[in-house]
């Protein structure tokens, strides 16, 4: 009977010892997907609505300057001593920090100064507002800012709720591809290729207007159309020319291709019902065009970038 | 009792009581017939019994013996510092949110971070990987394998888009920001929700053992209380039988189970009052703190984004909001933290040092937002990631460092307390074990005796 009991502890022990130290080990090696890097609100199956021509006004109108002067236009804004003007500061180029003096520059700030020299008689009685794309009409109506400078269309649906100046930038979508992708034109785009752009419906139609096939991408934040070319997972970049410029200027490995496929014509915008502003600063772009300052702030620019001429402005006044 | 007569000859065994065993290739029901025959002899109603005893014995040893060790072992679990699923899985949680903040807000300094930022980036990227070389070796589940497997994967690939953008950042091109987001996306909607995950499952796997050793070994407790009682009732029997008061062997089993039984309890209570301290004023803090940190990290690491973003990022501004109330706000994690040192003077003055840090970070950065939407850009990130008294750098480190003393405080009391009970257990396993035994055999030896008498 003892000898029973002490085999018995004895198993009882054994087994015990033997289920501690029973462990799955021999799992099938797990699958996981290959990584890649994704900016946040990629779709590679965007909706593309075709871009209807918006014909229920002329947008490009503008107020002709008349004789409103510089006093007059003073007297419109909310600090008389100081302008305040919304613009981007993350936009290679167009406005943007110099990374070395952190200092803002670009095509549209150099607008934006002309425009500060003729209200104020001095370029730096002003007051620069970075803001995001999304937060420029509302800005001007909440009197946060007296004008905004930052690459924004002149559309009829725009003009609803803001007073917009001349045409100061006769913009549109272009391709940027590598040097050595061979790609010459989006038309030629296979079906197999992907081209990326911003997540706004237009540019997308505007794309599958010209090329039904090729795959179009879009992403929230058209950075990061520039971060997936060079990553190699779309083969072309499709936005206005002036944000591929700020782009291809950073990688040597990169061209602007192709002609122009839409129209984006950027205006300087107001608070609804300021046309005293509106019509000076008409006045002021009119003269800068006239004497060449312009061109030389397209020439720094931009021209180098897009190696080609700037599309011809239009200026067009509604009386 | 040196000396004992004999029982009864009337109850005498049939010469050859031991044919009463049933014939090897007996058929079953023959074999039971001849089992309860022998029942109703006195040596086979001693057998029985003894077989009764043992059986009862064995099992309070044995439900004694594995339940003090299951205890013993999630203390060790519970309390360990390394070489643990839910440490490592914790640690890691922690130096990712830890590598993504630096990465963000070294690339704020213009391509040329400090030297504490690179080295702190290096040592929360070494804690990372350490963490998840410890966690690899200790999942033991196919959903965790996997998520390990994930982490390991996308880890390389968030350092390489991290030392782009500081690449493009120091060339002075504007992508390095979108490279820096794409890390800090990869981040924070991928890696640390796995990493997340690979805690939860762990301190869920944890808490499923602490629930099971936490609870009293009722088992061994009735078997013990059955086998005393067994005991108990034998040794009246016996004496009605045998005319004698009391069978050596009995009383001592009688003793070694009261022994054992009164151990069982002691190491029972013990450890039942550990476990429950250890998760309440041990585990539970510690878990807080870590959840702190991470709160902070990841606030810290959106403010930076905001900032790379030149204030065009309302989604990282919001996400900024969150985390800072999830740390600070009413019942947040500093609240709650308050509640648990409550009693404890030293912690309790490590929490308001963190929230004063928390504070005065929190109203710094109302500051910089409103720097950058003045336009002060330079004056914005100054204030964000400069080095002087004022910058919310600074702010931020008196935090971690708040944060980190008061969990190496609070992991030094817990060690403590666990520390005494392991004490209290240890021991226990082999004493208990040893115990039952002992009270077998005297047991057996009784009872043997008395059987014996029948064949001398």
């Amino acid at each position: 009977m003892i000898r029973y009991a002490k085999s018995a502890l004895a198993a009882a022990a054994a087994c015990l010892v033997l289920a501690a130290c029973t462990s799955p080990a021999d799992m099938e090696p797990p699958e996981v997907d290959v990584p890649t890097p994704l900016p946040e609100g990629v779709d590679f199956d965007p909706e593309a609505s075709p871009a209807a021509p918006d014909t229920s006004c002329d947008p490009l109108a503008s107020y002709s300057p008349g004789s409103v002067t510089a006093e007059q236009a003073r007297a419109t804004l909310d600090d008389p001593d100081q302008i305040s003007i919304g613009i981007s500061q993350s936009t290679n180029l167009m406005g943007y920090r110099d990374p070395e003096t952190n200092e803002l520059a670009g095509f549209d700030i150099d607008i934006a100064t002309a425009m500060v020299q003729a209200v104020m008689g001095d370029a730096t009685k002003v007051r620069w507002v970075p803001m995001t794309s999304a937060e420029r009409e509302q800005a001007l109506a909440d009197d946060r800012v007296d004008m905004v400078v930052r690459t924004m269309s002149i559309t009829c649906e725009r003009w609803e709720n803001v007073e917009f100046s001349t045409e100061y930038y006769h913009a549109g979508q272009r391709l940027l591809v590598t040097k050595d992708s061979g790609i010459a034109d989006l038309a030629e785009m296979t079906a197999d290729q992907q081209v990326c752009t911003g997540a706004s419906s237009t540019s997308v139609g505007n794309i599958a207007a010209v090329n039904a096939e090729v795959q179009p991408v879009t992403v929230p934040d058209f950075n990061d159309c520039l971060v997936l070319l060079q990553q190699g997972t779309v083969d072309a970049v499709a936005i206005d020319d002036t944000i591929l410029a700020g782009m291809a200027v950073q990688d040597p490995t990169l061209q602007v291709v192709g002609e122009t496929f839409s129209v984006e014509s950027y205006g300087i915008a107001f608070e609804k019902d300021n046309t005293d502003l509106a019509r000076f600063v008409n006045g002021a772009l009119a003269a800068m065009i006239a004497d060449g300052r312009w061109q030389s702030s397209y020439d720094k620019w931009l021209a180098g970038p897009l190696a080609s001429d700037a599309a011809a402005l239009t200026t067009k006044y509604r009386d | 009792m040196a000396v004992q007569s004999p029982p009864a000859p009337t109850q005498a065994p049939p010469a050859g009581g031991r044919t009463a065993q049933p014939a090897p290739g007996a058929p079953p029901g023959r074999r039971l017939d001849r089992v309860a025959a022998a029942l109703r002899q006195t040596p086979g109603q001693l057998r029985g019994v003894l077989a009764v005893l043992a059986a009862l014995i064995l099992g309070a040893g044995i439900t004694g013996m594995t339940s003090i060790l299951a205890k013993s072992a999630v203390i060790e679990e519970t309390t360990s510092q390394s070489g643990r699923l839910s440490v490592a899985a914790l640690q890691l949680y922690q130096a990712l949110s830890q590598a993504d903040a630096t990465a963000a807000s070294s690339y704020l300094t213009a391509g040329t971070p400090s030297e504490d930022m690179n080295e702190q980036y290096r040592t929360a990227l070494r804690d990372a990987t350490v963490a998840l070389a410890t966690a690899a070796g200790e999942v033991k589940t196919a959903a965790d394998i996997e998520l390990v497997a994930e982490l390991n994967a996308r880890l390389p690939v968030y350092t390489g888009l991290v030392e782009s953008a500081r690449t493009f950042n120091r060339l002075g091109e504007p992508v390095g920001a979108t490279y820096q987001e794409q890390a800090s996306t990869l981040m924070r909607e991928q890696m640390l929700p796995s990493a997340h995950t690979l805690q939860e499952n762990a301190l869920a796997q944890l808490t499923e053992s602490r629930d099971d050793a936490g609870a009293f070994p009722y088992a061994a407790a009735v078997l013990v209380l059955a086998a005393l009682g067994t005991l108990l009732w034998a040794q009246m029997w016996l004496s009605r039988k045998t005319k004698r008061t009391f069978n050596l062997g009995l009383v001592g089993a009688t003793a070694l189970l009261v022994v054992f039984a009164g151990w069982l309890a002691m190491a029972s209570v013990v450890s039942a009052s550990h476990t429950g301290r250890s998760h309440e004023d041990g585990s539970r803090p510690l878990e807080l703190l870590a959840q702190a940190e991470i709160a902070a990290q990841q606030a810290r690491a959106e403010e930076s984004l905001l900032l790379i973003a030149r204030g065009e990022d309302q989604d990282a501004a919001d996400r900024y909001t969150e985390h800072m109330n999830e740390l600070a706000s009413d019942g947040g994690l500093l609240d709650q933290l308050d509640e648990a040192f409550s009693g404890d003077a030293a912690l309790s003055d490590q929490i308001d040092a963190a929230r004063d840090a928390a504070t005065a970070w929190s109203n710094g950065h109302g500051e910089v937002v409103k720097l950058a939407q003045e336009g002060n850009y330079t004056g914005a990130v100054a204030l964000a990631v400069g080095e002087d008294e004022a910058s919310l750098q600074t702010s931020f480190n008196a935090l971690n460092e708040a944060l980190t003393s008061a969990t190496q405080t609070s992991a030094d009391r817990f060690a403590e307390a666990t520390a005494d009970a392991q004490r209290a257990l240890s021991g226990a396993a082999a004493g208990l074990a040893a115990l039952s035994l002992a009270a077998l055999i005297s047991a057996a030896v009784g009872i043997q005796m008395r059987v014996a008498e029948y064949y001398a």
